[in-house]
């Protein structure tokens, strides 16, 4: 499954994996807006960052293929926008979008998948995020699969009765049955909180996540962002220049 | 609609992204304010819930099928922060690990779905969720909650300058407005079933109906409504809008419009105010967004 895979890759032991996870946001945020503001020579450009992301990739020995196509993930809703722009006459914006969405999903990933999660959310908090709404974010993601999995087990077995052939029911019977389905998922997640909260209660929870080790922001890292900034800033401003 | 990033143009995003920081701050305040904190696990199960609910398709029509958004059960059942703050949870994953709305454009997104789509979900159920009309008041939440999120999404993309011809706006409208009719539905038929299994289990809407919080809805919604009619009388964007009211001088060395007429040489003179005003804005909310976030 898709988290599965995430989860391996983000357990390398790269350079790029050994980074401050603060180290790559800082990086990431810059790449993106240095994509997402510019406006002339979006090809050369374009070809320049795509450039950047595969020797990212491949510095984190992350399988290329699969890594690029879980990037176009993004590219169903761009290429309906992206069509729509070529008909209305303006195929160039079409173009760009594609690229740039594109490009910008590729980043994220690459972060993503050289940063667990929950150092990843660790080094937003440590940033200044709420660590309330992180705290959520991170039980999100822990129970994510869990509830999904309760919800395909109910899927199965509601199509097990049934539920599934056409004509067994009519369309607003099986309306109220999916109704129903939600309604017990729902008061079975609720139940299940409430369990996790007693549980940690009884395990001595603080209030917030003791993590076992802070992540430190070295020298490597502050080099590592200052140099990957500054040169997709020249990278930008040279092909602007050039071209 | 999660907008990825490169949708929009730079004004857009980063005022977005200025005006859902604060926002997002003041919700997580709020609801850290109203609970212990049992509400972690709890928030974070609701979110999986939500995410879970998606795999549950509800017939509509002839084989098309639709599933629960969920901002206005979550309003419902937990009230209006703590669903925000669930609602910014699952957009932040989505956008993290799945792919699925951009980073940049995470602003943009927050607003539309998890503070102006929970605002104007909780509205109808906060007016009128008391008496005999509290079934059509959830389902007015369902419906204006998913309207109010896709017509911002809408506006925003437009005023960016993605181009809508006439036909394919309209077919677009169509769309939002019985996505957001099913959207309705489902929300009340869940509540239905909730209350048939577990009596009692849906959150009363405050007692003290607070005048600040139904105008600040009301104002999500029209903002939503105002966009979309703002947006198609400006077919070209906040571009043509710029340069009709003459501000496009000024606002070429503030902020980078999508303008093609770029001449070179801003790059010379209008590099570092851009930047100088950039880094200045993203250090205000950034101060604003310490002083509001931070409890504890």
């Amino acid at each position: 499954m898709h988290h599965v895979t995430l989860d391996q890759w983000s357990r390398g032991g790269s350079a790029l994996h050994r980074r401050d996870p603060r180290a790559k946001i800082a990086t990431l945020i810059g790449f993106l807006v240095v994509l997402g503001t510019a406006h002339r020579d979006l090809a050369w450009l374009g070809a320049a960052l795509f450039a950047i992301l595969l020797a990212g990739l491949w510095s984190a020995r992350l399988p290329l293929g699969p890594a690029l196509a879980r990037a176009g993930a993004v590219l169903p809703f761009t290429a309906v926008f992206a069509g729509i722009s070529w008909l209305a006459g303006d195929p160039a914006r079409g173009a760009a979008l594609v690229m740039k969405s594109y490009l910008s999903a590729l980043a994220v990933l690459l972060v993503v998948s050289t940063t667990p999660l929950p150092l990843l959310l660790r080094g937003m908090e440590m940033t200044g995020a709420p660590r309330f709404l992180l705290m959520v974010a991170q039980f999100l993601y822990r129970y994510l699969f869990v509830i999904s999995e309760e919800a395909q087990h109910m899927r199965k077995a509601a199509a097990a009765r049934g539920a599934t052939v056409q004509g067994m029911a009519g369309n607003s019977a099986r309306f109220k049955a999916a109704a129903g389905a939600l309604a017990v998922l729902f008061a079975r997640s609720y139940a299940r909180a409430e369990d996790i909260h007693r549980a940690m209660l009884s395990r001595g929870f603080p209030g917030y996540f003791r993590p076992l080790s802070a992540p430190q922001f070295g020298r490597a890292d502050s080099l590592f962002v200052t140099f990957l900034v500054i040169s997709l800033i020249v990278i930008r401003i040279f092909i602007e220049k050039v071209a | 609609m999660h907008i990825p990033d490169g949708f929009l143009s730079t004004p857009v995003w980063a005022v977005m992204d200025a005006a859902a920081a604060p926002a997002v701050g003041y919700v997580v305040r709020k609801a850290q304010r109203g609970f212990d904190d049992a509400k972690v696990p709890l928030l974070g199960v609701m979110g999986a819930f939500v995410f879970a609910a998606q795999m549950i398709n509800f017939p509509v029509g002839v084989g098309t099928s639709g599933h629960l958004v969920g901002g206005a059960l979550l309003a419902c059942m937990l009230g209006p922060a703590a669903a925000s703050v669930v609602m910014c949870a699952i957009l932040a994953i989505q956008a993290l690990v799945f792919q699925d709305g951009g980073i940049l454009a995470l602003g943009a997104n927050v607003f539309n779905m998890a503070i102006a789509g929970v605002l104007a979900g909780y509205l109808p159920y906060h007016l009128w969720g008391r008496g005999r009309g509290r079934r059509a008041a959830i389902f007015a939440g369902g419906t204006l909650s998913l309207l109010t999120s896709a017509m911002l999404a809408l506006a925003e993309l437009m005023i960016s300058g993605v181009r809508m011809p006439g036909p394919v706006l309209g077919v677009s409208l169509a769309l939002f407005v019985v996505s957001a009719l099913v959207e309705g539905a489902i929300t009340v038929a869940v509540v239905a079933a909730l209350e048939r299994i577990q009596p009692g289990v849906l959150r009363a809407p405050s007692a003290g109906r607070s005048p600040a919080f139904a105008a600040l809805a009301l104002v999500a919604i029209l903002l939503a409504a105002g966009g979309v009619v703002f947006a198609s009388t400006a077919p070209d964007g906040i571009e043509r809008l710029a340069m009709q009211t003459g501000i496009a001088s000024h606002a070429r060395t503030l902020i980078a419009t999508p303008l093609k007429d770029y001449q070179a040489s801003w790059l010379g003179s209008g590099w570092p105010a851009q930047a100088a005003a950039g880094i200045a804005g993203l250090g205000l909310v950034y101060g604003a967004c310490l002083m509001i976030g931070r409890k504890r």
